[in-house]
């Protein structure tokens, strides 16, 4: 009778732990963002972001396909087309990456990149316009994530036990490099989400130790408060000016 | 020193109209507003039977102003569809599934 109980127990606990990991990244949500950058005070809507996730299968496994894609609107395209694909194909439960592709087109300037994750091995593939195509192969950290999978990783982080001004660490890999990226918690505020309404979100600050970000506490990003944890505004300052990405849709979720 | 004030005012109130026929958004609002400063300080300094030319160029600031607003808060944004995107994303996904084959072999 023990026995049973005990086994019962465990196989709730298991499925408890399945189900949260996986409620915090469904298969098949989709998110829309539209991408703001500062210009002469106002914020101009520049492009637009969508990050859907589903599940794609192989002979062997089933993951997660994590899909980030930026497109300028139309009326930039004459100007400055940008068509950006970052992709991350993950564990389901773990969100470990096994594959990541990168496939950049801004303004002409063409970049493809591809990690593919072994274990601790990364075999980087990338080839930039008229170059040749270069090929590396370089030691990562057990938890380190590409930065696709990473932005969903953070929501499967629980707020609820962390006190303002407590501070996360990951590891990313970008550009070839591995960055250590910090996440510090900021306590909670009320934000628009889009078709979600207002929304109470935890409030984010992003640390990396690279020459993209700038400032302190000045790139940040709100997560709905709740247990889909959608990241509802991300505000980002860069050598160049300050934007935003504020959602204005999200379904599936 | 009005001439002056009034020559840089005209320059700006054309970039400020060739900004806001081309699709440049709330970029436009910039030279917009520094015509608006050269307008405001030549107007100041202008005899009362010399403001017609400013009073003009300021109702033409004024309405590259409106159009500018107009078109950034009524045009709806929108991503034209990209056949060859769609294209690519289709063929990034296959090869992907693909790569994970391949992948999965090597274990």
């Amino acid at each position: 009778m023990k026995k049973i109980v005990f086994l019962i127990a465990t196989a709730l606990i298991f499925c408890s732990f399945t189900s949260d990991k996986n409620v915090a990244v469904p298969s098949g949500e989709k998110l829309v963002y539209a991408g703001s950058y500062n210009m002469s005070g106002l914020m101009t809507h520049l492009a637009q972001v969508t990050m859907s996730t589903e599940t794609v299968t192989t002979a062997k496994n089933s993951y997660l396909h994590l899909n980030c894609e930026l497109a300028t609107f139309s009326k930039w395209d004459k100007f400055f087309k940008i068509r950006d694909i970052y992709e991350s194909y993950v564990n389901p439960i773990t969100l470990k990456p096994s594959l990541y592709k990168r496939s950049i087109d801004e303004g002409g300037y063409t970049k493809k990149e591809k990690y593919a994750f072994k274990g601790n091995a990364v075999t980087s593939t990338s080839k930039k316009r008229r170059q040749p195509e270069t090929v590396k192969k370089f030691i990562i950290g057990a938890a380190t994530q590409d930065v696709v999978s990473l932005l969903y990783k953070v929501r499967t982080v629980d707020f609820t036990k962390l006190k303002t001004g407590d501070i996360k660490s990951f590891k990313i890999i970008f550009d070839e490099k591995e960055i250590p990226v910090t996440l510090k918690y900021m306590g909670t505020e009320t934000v628009k989400a889009g078709n979600l309404g207002n929304k109470n979100c935890y409030k984010l600050s992003i640390g990396a130790k690279t020459d993209a970000l700038k400032g302190k506490d000045k790139n940040l990003i709100w997560l709905t408060a709740d247990a889909k944890k959608v990241p509802a505004l991300m505000k980002f300052s860069i050598p160049v000016g300050t934007g935003q990405l504020a959602l204005t849709s999200a379904t599936g979720i | 020193m009005r001439k002056t004030f009034l020559i840089l005012s005209i320059i700006f109130v054309i970039i400020s109209i060739i900004f806001s026929a081309l699709p440049l958004d709330t970029l436009a609002l910039l030279p917009i507003g520094i015509s608006l400063i050269l307008l405001f300080i030549t107007f100041k300094k202008s005899e009362v039977n010399q403001r017609l030319l400013p009073k003009w160029l300021f109702i033409i600031t004024y309405l590259c102003g409106i159009f500018v607003l107009g078109k950034t808060y009524l045009i709806k944004d929108e991503v034209a569809v990209d056949q060859q995107f769609e294209q690519q994303k289709i063929e990034t996904k296959q090869e992907a599934r693909q790569e994970l084959e391949e992948l999965e072999n090597l274990e």
